[in-house]
């Protein structure tokens, strides 16, 4: 089996490491990948600050460079595939493209996604022995319905310490032009995560999505926590190295 | 009415505004899921459903059931007068209040009341107007507004309100509150008794009977509605029903969701005025239906899911950013998620056009509000509306900034200047970057740093991935190539120019 | 055009709706099942455990216990004036007599409000009672004066066990043509003071629910 990767504007831009170990836990269970050229953003950050007609021309690519393609589409972010799969389609009013999106839409999917409702994988190989809490990102929560696909994954890696997180549902305060609308809103939320963090006791926190990462990661960063964040697919790239 | 400036508003929330109202929405979430665990999941889920839409299809047929109810309401002896905006519907509760030469006033919570500011026009006219539900009662003595839409109060300790009550009620007050409790049912039993006139709004209109469905726990909402001889009613539009049965499966969801109860102590149903002297009950009624800004909402076929809303205040209990922030900061009688939404279409964008940005779209209230409005679709919307502009208003974003999403637009879809982009922000961030972090930036990116630094700027997963293939390693090969042509072709151009300039 | 013209226009203007447009039927997914009711005790049971958790006080008993039980709540509830519906039912269980013989003095329930309000006892019956909820259904009429249920500072419900229904429809069905009827659920309340739950403001600060049905 080939997928084609999505690779994201934030993925691709600040977790270039993490695409990586997307493409390396992907080989290890035997399916290929391919990353077809040309992809730029999806639209989304148009769309969500209300500028819906700009986000045409970046889907209008987006649509471009995955019709040609085949099989699935896997990204490493809920909040990209919420929006292809939700919104994407509707910003075409010609039925040709429309249903283009729509063939396009069906196929995407969230790396969590993909590995256990599509392949029914839980255990991808991975050794990371140390305590981890799990954030629950919003767009792969509630836009997508995805609750326990990551935690089976972080469940199934050998030497892993799962535990609970107070709040693991409550946003993170990213929300995308959020966050540099209302920074202190934004921020006096992120606070209020980090705190839940570092209360569980773990010494990572794993999420998801790129967005949630940038801002959790950045917030432990600035505190100076021993704390690290990272995307779930780093750890379940890990073989028992140190990260 | 002035724009409302949430930015600015949030940097103004005291300090103890937080955690007072964190404590409301614990509670109420917590009393809430006990409740609705009761019913199950699936009985819950199909009982959301029904709220849903059975106020869905009240709203697509409003002009039908309105006038039902106005038919049935008049046929019972009841007064029906319609208000066009607040104005308006100040005007008529003031007529009534003069033709019946009323001196004070008791009132039972109404968001509709206060969306008009009744209470203002009444006390200018000289009549005496009164809170009476505890909460209100006590912001009102205290000149405030209500922090939290079911417990206006919450804010305040009960040192603060004892002090209060001794200041302005002339009372030794206790800071208890069983104590307190007493004093407020001492001081207006007596408000209830002289009352000329009682003023509520309603949870539901039943278009079938002419019904007003009243929800309250203490008792104030009967006592208003009762004892003084006569009674106005200052109702939204949106707040039609068809029938009881529709009754049926709403009170089902507005209390459990409001404060995790079953059903709240008293509801009263009350159909025109009294029909007997001997049962008692006021002699005249009259009911203000009240537009303010509701037709526009109607016009918009998605956001018009907004007037599906019942007033429970669930989205508010469950918003990180109302949490975090509390109501006033929303500037608006409607505050939350509900308010985010509301308000820039009762008010329109031009005064409320930040609302719809007041959110992280996090969702939650959508997966909590008891008659699934879909929230964080009609934010879009609104946003949308702000930004670009619809078919109900224009945008009011800035030539500047269209410009600007025009641009972003352009290049984010264009691969070359995409991926020129990646590469060529790696060589500006070189000054701001410290071990992998950008920690301060400049205007407009330091609202981002300042509060967390950034990560740095690492776009090489095309490179890696494309090295791994000998095709891929061919294709970046004459990437590089068509790059040093570009380069070396400017650089003639440039030189060439030069040449001319000097002769 | 006044502004009910214009209202209603605005609102078929902005529906795509003209006078005459057609209503379609309320759709089946607006409605939900009935409550399925256990046997006639546990209905009971369940009501009276609601009312209890609500801080309400219950019994159910039998015609031969009601002056004692009458006799015990003057005494608990320092009673010194009542007031009642003036239905067939209270005046069939001789109610109005058995307080005299207590010494309380009875204010007709047509009295003025301020009178009723200085009540220590108001006693009604009810006309349905929802076990689900712990909810008694009060009609007003020349019989059942509104006041009597809340100006008095205790509140007396004595029921029979078939006024009880198994869920709101078919108590609505029975009522929806008339004029006032009120929902109570337990003694009045609020959570107004820093979530603090304080029984008993503005509405009768205790509810009393007997059960009239053989016995204790």
């Amino acid at each position: 089996m080939r997928v084609q990767l999505f690779l994201t504007c934030l993925g691709e831009n600040f977790f270039s490491s993490t695409l990586q170990d997307l493409v390396r836990v992907l080989e290890r269970i035997g399916v290929d990948v391919a990353m077809p050229e040309g992809q730029t953003c999806c639209g989304q950050p148009f769309y969500n600050s209300g500028f819906q007609s700009q986000a045409i021309a970046p889907a209008r690519n987006f649509l471009r460079v995955f019709a040609p393609t085949d099989g699935y589409i896997v990204a490493p972010s809920g909040s990209c595939v919420d929006f292809v799969r939700h919104h994407l389609p509707e910003l075409f009013q010609d039925p040709r493209e429309h249903s283009i999106a729509q063939e396009i839409a069906a196929r995407t999917y969230e790396f969590s996604e993909f590995l256990v409702r599509v392949l029914n994988v839980r255990d991808v190989g991975a050794t990371f022995p140390h305590k981890v809490t799990y954030h629950a990102s919003c767009h792969a929560l509630r836009g997508l319905g995805l609750r326990e696909e990551s935690k089976e994954l972080l469940r199934a890696v050998k030497g892993l310490e799962l535990v609970p997180l107070n709040e693991e549902e409550t946003c993170c305060g990213f929300g995308g032009v959020f966050s540099v609308i209302y920074p202190e809103v934004s921020a006096s939320m992120m606070h209020a995560k980090i705190a839940n963090i570092q209360a569980s006791g773990a010494d990572y926190v794993v999420m998801g999505d790129p967005g949630c990462l940038m801002n959790i990661a950045g917030g432990l960063h600035k505190i100076g926590s021993p704390i690290r964040a990272l995307h779930t697919i780093q750890v379940l790239a890990a073989n028992g190295g140190a990260q | 009415m002035m724009r409302i400036d949430f930015r600015a508003n949030v940097q103004r929330v005291p300090p103890n505004m937080p955690p007072s109202v964190r404590k409301a929405t614990t509670r109420f979430l917590g009393t809430r899921a006990n409740v609705v665990n009761i019913f199950g999941d699936e009985r819950w889920q199909q009982l959301r459903q029904a709220g849903h839409d059975v106020r869905l299809h009240t709203i697509n047929h409003l002009d039908y059931y309105l006038t039902r109810l106005e038919e049935n309401v008049a046929s019972a002896g009841g007064i029906v007068h319609w208000a066009r905006d607040a104005e308006q519907a100040r005007q008529i509760v003031l007529a009534i209040a003069r033709e019946h030469n009323v001196k004070r006033a008791v009132k039972v919570k109404s968001m509709a009341t206060e969306e008009i500011g009744l209470n203002h026009a009444l006390i200018d006219a000289g009549i005496q107007t009164l809170e009476t539900d505890l909460g209100e009662y006590i912001v009102q003595l205290a000149g405030e507004g209500p922090s939290h839409i079911i417990v206006p109060a919450v804010h305040l300790t009960k040192e603060g309100i004892a002090d209060l009550f001794t200041q302005k009620l002339g009372v030794n007050a206790p800071p208890d509150p069983l104590e307190l409790c007493a004093i407020a049912r001492t001081k207006l039993r007596e408000e209830f008794m002289s009352a000329d006139l009682g003023i509520s709004g309603a949870n539901f209109l039943v278009a079938e009977t002419g019904t007003l469905v009243i929800v309250t726990n203490e008792g104030n909402g009967r006592m208003c509605t009762t004892l003084p001889p006569l009674h106005i009613a200052v109702v939204g539009i949106d707040k039609v029903v068809p029938d009881f049965e529709s009754v049926n499966v709403l009170l089902k969801l507005l209390p459990r969701s409001a404060t995790g109860q079953k059903i709240s102590t008293y509801t009263s149903f009350i159909t025109g005025p009294r029909r007997s002297t001997e049962e008692g009950g006021p002699q005249e009624f009259h009911l203000v239906l009240l537009d303010n800004g509701r037709t526009r909402v109607l016009r918009d076929p998605v956001a018009r899911e907004t007037l599906l809303c019942i007033r429970c205040g669930v989205c508010l209990n469950v918003c990180p950013v109302y949490n975090h922030v509390g109501g006033h900061a929303y500037g608006a009688v409607y505050s939350g998620p509900i308010g985010a939404i509301l308000a820039p279409q009762l008010l329109g964008v031009k005064i409320a056009g930040d609302l719809p940005f007041a959110s992280s779209l996090c969702g939650a209230c959508a997966d909590y509000c008891p008659v699934k409005i879909p929230i964080p679709k009609i934010l879009l919307r609104l946003r949308h509306r702000v930004v670009e502009g619809d078919h109900v208003q224009d945008a009011i974003t800035s030539a500047p900034m269209r410009a600007g999403a025009r641009a972003g637009s352009f290049a984010l879809s264009q691969s070359f200047l995409y991926a020129l982009g990646s590469q060529i922000v790696k060589i500006f961030q070189a000054p701001f970057q410290r071990a992998g972090w950008l920690t301060h930036l400049p205007p407009p990116a330091n609202r981002w740093t300042m509060t967390r630094p950034l990560p740095a700027f690492n776009a090489n997963f095309r490179a890696w991935f494309r090295k791994r293939t000998p095709a891929g390693r061919a294709r970046v090969q004459k990437r590089k190539l068509g790059i040093g042509l570009l380069f070396a072709g400017i650089a003639a151009l440039g030189a060439w120019w030069l040449a001319r300039r000097k002769k | 055009m006044n502004a009910r013209e214009q209202i209603l226009a605005d609102v078929r203007l902005a529906l795509k709706r003209t006078t005459d447009a057609p209503v379609l039927p309320i759709p089946g997914s607006a409605r939900i099942a009935p409550r399925v009711p256990g046997d006639a005790n546990a209905e009971i049971e369940m009501l009276l455990g609601e009312i209890t958790k609500l801080g309400g006080a219950t019994r159910r008993i039998s015609r031969a216990e009601m002056r004692a039980a009458l006799a015990q709540i003057a005494r608990d509830d320092a009673v010194k004036k009542a007031t009642l519906w003036e239905t067939q039912e209270l005046k069939a269980w001789d109610i109005a007599d058995a307080l005299r013989d207590l010494g309380i003095e009875i204010i007709s329930p047509h009295a003025d409000k301020r009178a009723l309000a200085e009540c220590d006892l108001g006693i009604t019956g009810a006309d349905a009672a929802f076990p689900e909820t712990g909810t008694l259904l009060l009609r007003s009429s020349p019989e059942k004066p509104r006041a009597v249920s809340l100006l008095p500072r205790v509140h007396l419900a004595i029921i029979t066990p078939e006024i009880l229904r198994a869920d709101l429809a078919p108590a609505f069905a029975e009522v929806k043509g008339e004029g006032y009827w009120v929902f109570v659920t337990g003694p009045s309340r609020t959570a107004d003071i820093e979530l603090t739950v304080t029984i008993g403001v503005h509405g009768p600060k205790a509810l009393r629910v007997w059960v009239m049905d053989g016995g204790s």
